[in-house]
């Protein structure tokens, strides 16, 4: 019985997460322009749709790994930085030194994987504050991004002895245009892949289960033999590897290596993980919230930018639907 | 034991780098005889920015001319104004002969400038203010002549009438605002229309963002005016991310031109034109050689701007 409704509770909790999504959904239909040309709503069209979805491909990313992270009870504020590092250096990689594609993407992955790791030990051998542990990596990473640029922008032409002189890789080009038939951008593609993929093994693999555990109660998911070292370390791993995707997705974007890429994305993730619905004490939420979460997100920014409403006011009114969408999500933690 | 070991240890570095100082002065005396080399502290606000790292560089490059008379030291503020504070005081204590610096905000550094200068240290002031007259010498830009310049232009370069987005800057900062009224003044009395626009806080992610809304909502622009070159860059890139061919019929106005940024993007045929925004480094170090060898030199130095096209970008842009 018990379990009944808990199951039944869940599926409203489901629910609200739609409300909110839907609410803002509506809004962006009620306040949108309409096309000079055609006369209909901008924002209802396929085409702002998938602009919308690429554009938030970097954010989807970064909050995909920081939902795995704050399931188990923990934080990452590192996403960003390490975004930006990896935006350097497959820029320096393939711009500056003239590599191929696979093996600077290869890279980049492993640099990532490696900073994940770092903060994994820390955090689950060093029992150091994920807070404090990520936050020392947020630095840091930042520092290593200046360190091999040279403090500039990679971008051809930015020093003398690049291999690439005159502009960037095609695989630059081809990653933000809109592949023929589908009309979806590599870089979105990635985004939606990567949070299906994770989805459904957050949903159906033990791993999951142990990140579901060990956010609930980590002693608890011990006692019953989880090697909750091991799943952390992992995660944060993954979390730092899709923000080194992330960034490679940047430096295509940007067309180049931006030192300063991803500055405060990391607030964004985690503001889109917990708007979808994730809970920040870790053990409750999904991944599906997290899609719903940044869509939220990027839908509430388009309608504020396709107004052109001026940065100030659009500042407080961001502030005020993100807490509306929150509280619409709000009874989940209480029921 | 070990204490009085360590003690030794100690004494004995100390007797030790005594003795390298000594050796250095008299190095350098011997190296120079009857010319002293002047030391210049150079107070950065922050390096974050790369028309910031390009001001540094100015200056080192500059000063490297005359190698034998001065030496820079330059110190990076890390976009802390207590930072800032510490660093004039530092310079103050080392006794440099001249101060540099580029202030991160106005009136938290008037009085540390304001200490060097009484102490006799003379004092330039490089592209924003501090308050009052207790320095040597200001130099900076004029951002709204350069706004005005680029209006100008723009009239100019579409016959006097079109449709136009502006990218601004962050409008709670002087630049932003000075850009967009220097703006508006070049193009008054024309046709020309502002049909968007929108704060893109200087980042190019975020002009790349709001770019694409503007395209999104009108099927012609016939300009893009954005306050610096990345946000005309990620307008551009946001054009042609849109799949439609359209980088090709806009034109992109940006600011700044930094030789690898702005410049490079006009040489490739992203940027229509660029209009620079001189960091002042060289005419530093050319007026604090001035002041070190008792020249008078005017108490506000305002540079001019030079706009780089297709045709002239070779030569080094076009003064205005």
């Amino acid at each position: 019985m018990e379990n009944r409704r808990h199951r039944f509770l869940e599926r409203l909790n489901n629910y609200r997460g739609v409300i909110a999504f839907v609410v803002v959904f509506v809004l962006g239909i009620l306040f949108s322009p309409r096309a000079l040309d055609t006369g209909l709503p901008i924002f209802l069209s396929w085409q702002t749709q998938l602009a919308i979805l690429y554009e938030y491909s970097e954010y989807g990313l970064l909050a995909t790994g920081m939902t795995l992270v704050i399931l188990t009870g923990g934080i990452d504020l590192s996403v960003g930085s390490i975004l930006g590092l990896s935006a350097v250096l497959f820029s320096l990689l393939t711009i500056g030194y003239g590599w191929d594609i696979p093996p600077a993407i290869g890279v980049v992955l492993l640099t990532g994987l490696a900073c994940g790791v770092v903060n994994g030990t820390l955090i689950a051998r060093f029992k150091m504050q994920p807070f404090v542990a990520t936050l020392a990596m947020m630095t840091a990473a930042r520092g290593a991004a200046k360190l091999v640029a040279g403090g500039i922008k990679v971008q051809p032409g930015g020093q003398p002895w690049y291999a690439l002189q005159e502009g960037t890789p095609p695989f630059f080009l081809w990653m933000t245009s809109a592949l023929p038939g589908i009309g979806m951008q590599p870089s979105t593609l990635i985004f939606l892949v990567c949070i299906l993929v994770m989805a459904a093994l957050v949903r159906y693999t033990a791993y999951g289960r142990w990140l579901y555990a060990i956010g609930g109660n980590e002693e608890a998911a011990r006692l019953s033999g989880i090697h909750v070292g091991a799943v952390k370390v992992l995660t944060y791993a993954l979390c730092s590897m899709f923000a080194a995707m992330a960034g490679v997705l940047n430096a295509c974007r940007q067309d180049l290596g931006d030192t300063e890429a991803g500055m405060t994305y990391e607030l964004d993730a985690i503001a889109a993980v917990v708007i979808g619905g994730t809970s920040l004490m870790g053990g409750r939420g999904g991944m599906m919230f997290t899609l719903i979460g940044v869509l939220i997100m990027a839908y509430i920014n388009k309608i504020l930018s396709l107004n052109a409403v001026e940065l100030a006011p659009r500042m407080v009114i961001q502030g005020i639907i993100i807490t509306i969408a929150v509280l619409i999500q709000q009874k989940r933690g209480r029921s | 034991m070990k204490r009085i070991a360590l003690a030794l240890a100690f004494a004995a570095l100390v007797v030790c780098v005594g003795c390298g100082k000594k050796e250095q002065q008299t190095a350098q005396t011997t190296e120079t005889p009857g010319k002293k080399k002047w030391t210049i502290g150079m107070s950065q606000c922050n390096l974050g920015e790369p028309w910031r790292v390009q001001m540094n560089k100015d200056i080192e490059e500059a000063a490297k001319q005359h190698a034998d008379e001065i030496e820079v030291i330059f110190k990076d503020a890390q976009n802390k104004t207590e930072v800032q504070q510490a660093q004039v005081r530092e310079f103050i204590q080392m006794g440099v002969d001249l101060l540099i610096i580029s202030p991160k905000e106005a009136r938290p550094l008037t009085k540390p400038v304001a200490e060097a200068y009484q102490k006799g240290i003379p004092v330039i002031v490089l592209d924003r203010k501090v308050e009052g007259d207790q320095y040597t010498c200001f130099i900076g830009a004029d951002n709204v002549k350069i706004g005005r310049e680029a209006g100008k232009y723009l009239v100019q370069l579409l016959g006097g009438k079109g449709k136009v987005v502006e990218l601004k800057g962050l409008m709670t900062s002087t630049p932003g605002q000075e850009r967009h009224q220097g703006f508006m003044e070049g193009i008054a009395g024309s046709q020309i229309e502002i049909i968007f626009d929108a704060d893109c806080q200087w980042l190019e992610p975020i002009a790349q963002r709001e770019m694409q809304s503007a395209l999104a909502r009108f099927p012609q622009i016939d300009a893009v005016y954005a306050h610096n070159d990345p946000s005309a860059h990620g307008a551009y890139l946001a054009a042609r991310q849109e799949g439609k061919g359209r980088e090709k019929t806009i034109k992109f106005i940006g600011i700044d031109a930094l030789p690898h940024e702005g410049v490079r993007y006009v040489r490739e045929g992203i940027l229509t034109a660029t209009f620079e925004y001189p960091t002042g480094g060289k005419e530093a170090i050319e007026t604090a050689l001035k002041i070190l060898k008792g020249e008078q030199v005017p108490k506000n130095i305002t540079l001019g701007t030079r706009i780089y096209t297709k045709e002239n970008v070779e030569q080094g842009g076009e003064p205005l």
